[in-house]
Formats: structure tokens, C-alpha cells, sequence
């Protein structure tokens, strides 16, 4: 079941930023697509302009991106692609790199927080809509159409809510707290909180490279 | 005429008898009955024993179980349950049991015997041993039936002397006190006397036995009163059954204490173990599994019907089992319960349900029951272990001797067949056996005694009953002694301690280390069961995944005559894991705290963010809505 249900939303989200990009294509990606995968690469490397708390969260950004991918495939590899429950060393690898996830994923949430803030440019028509149900009256300053960061900020913030049950799922199962039924409700909750928590992510992803592209 | 041919009618029609199905009382029902004894010729009417006869015209029989409680219950169904079916080709194996094991410390011989298919043992036949010659070495602590009922064809006259061993119904369900089944004149001797007609009577407390038929010539006949009474005359006495005097009444029946419910201390008698080195060792300062001192006995879980087909409580029995009853009657359904049926069935008994509190529910995928809950705890080093069926534990001289053979250890953490790691008793075969296609077969027990005998005849044997200090040298000098014989048909080998050893064309010794047929066989422990507190993992996890935890890494006693070939191997060994990872999964368990406090101060961390930024929203959706801008 589980296995169906992780198969078919990988591909559903694969298939929606597949559309995204045929719908709303970058048109300097087609021209110079060369140019844009180095570029891409690029985005690897710390950035000179960089503070020392920049540099830290960049490096912190690709920490957690690394353990993202180890954590996924020693995660999701042997449960949808062998069919079995994750064991042997895949769990050594998984669970060292969880708690190091883990603090990155604390590390970002105070660095990326104060930026990831919705303001009143990210939704206009929500802002509209409060004002209507508050009636206030406009004051004639609309905020800017055209808002930027409003995917990357929303996936953010599902990134560090969803990081909780993930986490905490499996950490308070080693604890001699909950029984036998409770454990495996446990068990259930991290591994579809893992999913949604790795579609986010390749969501946020997407739309922080398509957000770096266009620049 | 009509009643004493019904048990026979009745087993081959299916009728039932008035003692096959309860009325739906719970009281015992009276069994104040006849003694019947078989009759010197197939077919012909039992004989009913009366104490007073005229010795000189009759011989005073032993009754026949077969007869006496024949009448009423369908011996014919009940000799093919659990505990006597093990010769019957069609009967189900099941999981692996203890097997006999067949010691002879003069040859270096430690064979598991089993009619049954189970990995690891030999059939006796394949030994050398006729159903007669098992009967009478192991036969002391079985419940009769099985081989020692089967017709000897080889040896006709000589089970006519002896008779059959008939399934002893009152080894399990005699409540008579004096019942004895491991007394110097009790059932056990009477057996190794080779007097199977006489050993239900004379365990039954009605009766004392002497003599002994394996003393009788072939030619003797137990039924004829001149034959008897010339025998007794001789230096070697011919079995005599004597009944205690007030036993009959004025009809000249009997009064049976029978138990619907055996006792425990019966089963006892061929289950109980001793497990060597562990601090208590005295019965008087061991506890008993829990279940008994709750208050249950051994049949509340082992329970059979009229067939006898015994529950034996594993998981999966009810695929091979044909009592309905198996499926309810495990460990877990009792404790758990089906949560699919009608009704409740969990705690039954007052079985309590287990929360298993922090144990991951991999390791219900992974481990028995028993693994956590049963046998001695765990320790660096197996304990030798004895067991009634293996050192005639509980009958008359037997060697107290820690070392006495065989060397069973215990308790060895291995997976078994159905791929779940169970505590289990092992034992390394010792044998001298042939080649046989990828196996070994063990050479016959004739030839073997014959020959090795011959060649460790000035060896120094313990008087403990421990092996010898065999050397590779006596190993060369049996294997050419073998060969030479010519008696044994293919290559000649000697299977110790899990290696082979042969001799290769040049003549000089070879041995292979961990050969495939020379492999320990295990079975599984079901008993002690330790109470919840008691289990494995109650602590911490490192009770089990810790670098030197003996669930993973304690030492499994390699049991070899060969003094320079003993040793010791790692429990993981037996459960199909890489040593290698199971100590780096153990060894991560010492960051595991560590791992627990960074990732719950990490979601801590989190967790504020989201609420302190959360907070902050609702501030401007509550100030938005206050009309303020």
C-alpha cells in the first residue's frame, strides 16, 4: 500500500514540475542551456559577496541537501524499490545521518525564518480578502502584483513543520513510552511524513533553482 | 464376550467408547475396573487377572494398558498421537524437538537419533539400531508405543519373551503416588531389563516386578507355567509380577487414581533440565516457568483430545497440526488475542497483555517469543546443559557428573527454519560414518563398537563420563582401522566438533573445518519462561545490541572428543548475520543517546521557530482584524 502510494505521488509531483516547466518555461534555459547548467553547478560553490553568516547557511544548505539524499535513498530505496523494510546497514547510514539533518534542519529554520515571512506582496488577493471581510478601506497603496518567493517560502515553512513528526516519530519510539500498537502507528506516521516531507522538499527545490535561473 | 471384543471393533468402525467423549462433567469419573492381560495368542480373548490363581496351573500376568483401558478408550486412536507417533511415516515431523542422542564414550560416538525428519539427526535404522535396541536404550523415558509396539520381524521369538511396550497410560495419568516411573524397580529399569510387558505394571504402584526377560532364552515362553517355573528355578531370574496385597476387590477389580489433567511432575520425568554453571543449579533454588507458578500445569497450553494429538505451542503448528485447537493455544494467542474474532481471546487464563514498551515491532518480525522470554539468561559462555531424554536424568545410578555426556549447550541464540532467531540447545555430532553422495552416513553401531573399541582400548576414560583426550592420531589410526574392516561400504570419515575428518590418499589425516554434514543440530527451547521483568531488552537495548552482548557475540562451546579441535564459536554465527555488522549496529548503539538528545533539541529548536513566527502571524491577523492596518 505504502509503497503504491509513494510511487504514485513521486510520480504525480515529477509529472506536475514537468508541466510546470512546459507551462511556464525558462526561456534562457533553452537558449543557453549550457550556460545555465553551469550556472546551476555554480550554486554549489560560496559565493565570495558572502557574510560569514551567509557562508554558514549556504553550507548548512548543502549539508542538509546531502544528508536529504542519503537519507532518501537509504530511505526510499529499499522499501519501494526491493519491497522490504529498510534493515542492515542502509539503517546504520540512515540513522547516522538523521541527527545531522536534524540540526541542519534547526540550523536553517533560524537563519531562513525572518526571510521566509509572508508579507502582504506574497498574496495580494488574501490581503484583499481580509480587508474585505474587515472592511477596511484601501488606502490606495495595492501591494506588487507579482510575488516571487511565495512557493519557496510555503514549502519552507512545510519543511520545518513536517520536520517535527518525522523526527519525533522515530526518536520517541526508542523511548520505552509507547507499546507495541502506538510503535507501529509511530512507524506509519514517519514513513508518509518522509514522503510528503520529500515531495516539499523536491518542490522547494524545484523552485529554488527555477527562482536562481531566472536571475 | 460382546464387551471385551469392542475396543477392536470399535477402533476399526470409528464407534466411540464410553470413555472417548465426556458426558460434560467436570468430576473425575470413578475407574474402579477389571485387569485385563494379553492372551498368549493373537485373537484370543484377554485374560482377566485374578491375584489367587494357582500359580502352578497359570502364570500371573501383567495387565495390558492396550486391554485394560482399551475397553473404554480407543487405544487404537490414541497410540497415534504426538507422543507415539514418531515411527508412523505419515505423521508430521514439525518443528525440530529434542532428538535421542545416542553416547558412547569408548568410541567417540555422540549421534542424534530421530525417526522423525528433522535436520541434524540420523534415523536409528541408518545407526544400526532395530525399534527393539532403541526401545530398550531410550525407551526408559518414553511413554510406550512408538517403536517399542511396532512388530519386530527380525526377532520374533524374542518379542514374544519381552512383549511389546504399550503405551503407558499411566506414566502421565496415574495420580497413585506410588506410581513409578524411575524407581529401581519402576518402569524405567523394567525397560532396560527388556520386560516391555511388565513395565506399565510395575510403574502403576499395583504391583512389584522382578527378573528380567532379556535374561530369558528365545525359547522361552512367558505364558506357560512350567517354562516359568523352571526359569525361576535358574540363577537368572525370569520377570515375575507380583500384586501388592488389598489392591483387588472382592470382584477382583482394581482402583485406578486416574487424572483427566496430568500433573506436571509427570511431564517432568522426560522434561526437565539441568543447566550446569548457571549460579543456581539446585532444584531448590531454581523458580519454575512462570506459567507454573501462576498457577497453570503443563496441559492448561499443551492440551490434546481423545486423539493425543498434543499441542506442542510453536508458531505456525496450525499448519501442520490437525488439533483445532493449535491456533489458539500458542503465545500470542493467548496474550494477544485475534483481533479479527467474534469475541475477545486475549488474556486468557489471566494471560496478561504485553505492551512492550520502546521494542521496535521489527523485532516480532525477527524473534521468537521465546527468544526474550524464555531459557536461562544469556551469558559470555553456553552452559552444558542436561535434560532427562539425554542423561537419564531422574532413574536409578545415574552419573551426576557436570561433564557427563552427551555435551548439550545452551542457550545458543539461532536462527531457525522459519527464519526467526530462537534460544536453542545444540549439540555437535561425533560419529564415524561413510561418504555418501554430499552426506554422511554413520556407520553401523555393531561395526563401530567393534572396531574403535579395539583401537581406544588403552585410552584412559574420565570416570565424570566425559570425552577422552582423543588425538589426531587416534582419529588416523580409526579411520584405518574402519577402512580395513571392510564393513563400511565408501570413504571413511569422522565427523566431530563440526569438522571431517578422512584420510587421503597418501594416508595422512585431512581434515575440513565446518563441513556441511557436520553440523550441530539445534532444537528450540520453549522453557523456563522468564517472568515479563525478566526478558531480555526489559533494561536497555544493550541487553541485546551491545558490542559484547552474548545475544550476539557470547561463546558457543564447539564439543569435539579431538582435545586440540575444541573451541568455541560466535552465537551470530548461527543466525545467518555479518559478525561485522552486527557489532557496528551494536557499536552504534553507544551514540544512540547522543543521536536522541541532538535530534529532540534540534525539533525543539523548531518547534519555537514555528511558534514564535506562528504567534507573530496571528498577531496580524488579529490586528487586521481589529480594523487596524
Amino acid at each position: 500500500m505504502y509503497q503504491t502510494i509513494s510511487i504514485v505521488a513521486f510520480l504525480v509531483t515529477i509529472g506536475a514540475l514537468a508541466l510546470n516547466c512546459i507551462i511556464s518555461p525558462c526561456r534562457e534555459c533553452w537558449r543557453h542551456p549550457l550556460r545555465k547548467v553551469v550556472q546551476l553547478f555554480t550554486m554549489l560553490f560560496i559565493e565570495q559577496k558572502l557574510s560569514p553568516a551567509g557562508v554558514l547557511r549556504k553550507l548548512v544548505y548543502l549539508l542538509a541537501l546531502l544528508c536529504l539524499i542519503v537519507l532518501a535513498l537509504t530511505g526510499f530505496y529499499p522499501t519501494l524499490v526491493l519491497g522490504e523494510h529498510i534493515s542492515g546497514y542502509l539503517v546504520m547510514v540512515h540513522a547516522t545521518f538523521a541527527p545531522v539533518f536534524a540540526i541542519c534542519l534547526a540550523v536553517l529554520a533560524v537563519m531562513w525564518a525572518r526571510n521566509s515571512r509572508f508579507t502582504g506582496s506574497d498574496w495580494p488577493w488574501f490581503q484583499r480578502l481580509v480587508k474585505r471581510v474587515a472592511l477596511i478601506k484601501s488606502t490606495g497603496k495595492e501591494a506588487h502584483p507579482e510575488s516571487t518567493g511565495l512557493g519557496q517560502k510555503i514549502s519552507f515553512w512545510l519543511i520545518i513543520f513536517l520536520a517535527l513528526p518525522l523526527a519525533l516519530s522515530i526518536v520517541l519510539s526508542m523511548y520505552p513510552i509507547f507499546g507495541t500498537y502506538w510503535q507501529e502507528l509511530l512507524l506509519e506516521i514517519h514513513r508518509y511524513t518522509a514522503l510528503l516531507f520529500f515531495l516539499v522538499a523536491i518542490v522547494h527545490l524545484y523552485l529554488v533553482i527555477r527562482c536562481k535561473t531566472n536571475e | 464376550m460382546l464387551a471385551l471384543c469392542l475396543p477392536a471393533a470399535a477402533a476399526e468402525t470409528g464407534q466411540k467408547l464410553l470413555g472417548d467423549e465426556s458426558d460434560g462433567s467436570r468430576a473425575l469419573p470413578i475407574h474402579r475396573i477389571e485387569l485385563l492381560a494379553e492372551p498368549s495368542e493373537d485373537g484370543a480373548e484377554p485374560i482377566k487377572i485374578d491375584p489367587n490363581i494357582d500359580t502352578a496351573e497359570e502364570v500371573l500376568l501383567p495387565f495390558s494398558t492396550r486391554l485394560t483401558c482399551g475397553e473404554c478408550h480407543s487405544y487404537g486412536i490414541i497410540n497415534k498421537g504426538w507422543h507415539f507417533n514418531s515411527v508412523d511415516p505419515n505423521a508430521e515431523a514439525g518443528r525440530p524437538g529434542q532428538p535421542w542422542i545416542y553416547v558412547d564414550v569408548r568410541t567417540g560416538t555422540q549421534i542424534p537419533l530421530s525417526y522423525r525428519s528433522w535436520p541434524g539427526t540420523f534415523k536409528p535404522e541408518q545407526f544400526g539400531l532395530s525399534e527393539r535396541e532403541f526401545t530398550k536404550i531410550f525407551g526408559r523415558q518414553m511413554p510406550g508405543g512408538g517403536p517399542g509396539e511396532t512388530d519386530d520381524r527380525d526377532d520374533v521369538m524374542r518379542q514374544y519373551v519381552s512383549g511389546k511396550l504399550e503405551v503407558n497410560c499411566l506414566a502421565c495419568h496415574n495420580g497413585d503416588p506410588r506410581h513409578d516411573q524411575g524407581g529401581t524397580t519402576g518402569y524405567a529399569v523394567q525397560v532396560s531389563r527388556g520386560n516391555f510387558r511388565w513395565a506399565a505394571a510395575a510403574s502403576s504402584g499395583l504391583a512389584t516386578v522382578t527378573g528380567s526377560a532379556d535374561d530369558m532364552d528365545v525359547m522361552y515362553d512367558p505364558f506357560d507355567p512350567f517354562s516359568v517355573e523352571t526359569a525361576q528355578s535358574g540363577t537368572r531370574k525370569p520377570p515375575t509380577i507380583t500384586y501388592h496385597k488389598n489392591v483387588f476387590d472382592h470382584d477382583n477389580n482394581v482402583f485406578f487414581d486416574i487424572l483427566r489433567e496430568v500433573p506436571s511432575h509427570r511431564c517432568y520425568f522426560c522434561h526437565s533440565n539441568l543447566y550446569i554453571g548457571s549460579e543456581e543449579s539446585e532444584k531448590w533454588s531454581e523458580d519454575e516457568d512462570i506459567h507454573l507458578k501462576s498457577g497453570l500445569t503443563c496441559v492448561d497450553c499443551h492440551r490434546n483430545g481423545m486423539d493425543h494429538n498434543i499441542i506442542r505451542g510453536y508458531e505456525g503448528e496450525e499448519d501442520e497440526s490437525g488439533n483445532e485447537l493449535v491456533a489458539a493455544f500458542s503465545c500470542e494467542a493467548c496474550h494477544l488475542g485475534e483481533h479479527s474474532a467474534s469475541e475477545p481471546t486475549a488474556g486468557r487464563l489471566s494471560a496478561p497483555v504485553p505492551e512492550h514498551f520502546g521494542i521496535p515491532p521489527v523485532h516480532f518480525e525477527k524473534l521468537t517469543c521465546t527468544a526474550c522470554h524464555s531459557g536461562p539468561w544469556p551469558d559470555d559462555e553456553t552452559h552444558l546443559t542436561k535434560t532427562s531424554r539425554a542423561h537419564r536424568i531422574g532413574t536409578p545410578n545415574v552419573n551426576k557428573a557436570h561433564e557427563m555426556l552427551p555435551h548439550i549447550a545452551s542457550v545458543v541464540f539461532a536462527k531457525q527454519a522459519d527464519g526467526k532467531i530462537a534460544p536453542q540447545k545444540l549439540v555437535w555430532p561425533a560419529f564415524w560414518g561413510v561418504l555418501k553422495d554430499d552426506g554422511v552416513v554413520p556407520v553401523e553401531l555393531g561395526t563401530v563398537t567393534k572396531v574403535i573399541e579395539d583401537v581406544l582400548s588403552k585410552e584412559e576414560f574420565p570416570f565424570s563420563g566425559d570425552w577422552p583426550d582423543l588425538t589426531e592420531d587416534h582419529i588416523a589410526k580409526g579411520l584405518t582401522a574402519l577402512a580395513s574392516d571392510g564393513s563400511a561400504e565408501g570413504k571413511v570419515v569422522y565427523v566431530a566438533g563440526g569438522r571431517l575428518y578422512n584420510l587421503d590418499d597418501s594416508g595422512q589425516l585431512s581434515e575440513q573445518k565446518d563441513h556441511p554434514a557436520a553440523k550441530p543440530c539445534l532444537w528450540p527451547i520453549g522453557h523456563d519462561v522468564r517472568p515479563a521483568a525478566q526478558s531480555l531488552g526489559i533494561r536497555y537495548c544493550t541487553d541485546c545490541h551491545g558490542t559484547n552482548a552474548p545475544f550476539f557475540f557470547g561463546d558457543v562451546t564447539v564439543d569435539t572428543p579431538v582435545a586440540a579441535a575444541r573451541g568455541t564459536k560466535k552465537m551470530v554465527e548461527f543466525q545467518d548475520i555479518s559478525p561485522s555488522y552486527a557489532w557496528a549496529f551494536a557499536f552504534s548503539f553507544v551514540f544512540r543517546p547522543w543521536m536522541k538528545v541532538v535530534v529532540i533539541a534540534s525539533c525543539a529548536v523548531m518547534a519555537f521557530v514555528l511558534l514564535l513566527y506562528g504567534l507573530k502571524a496571528l498577531g496580524c491577523v488579529v490586528k487586521t482584524l481589529a480594523g487596524e492596518n
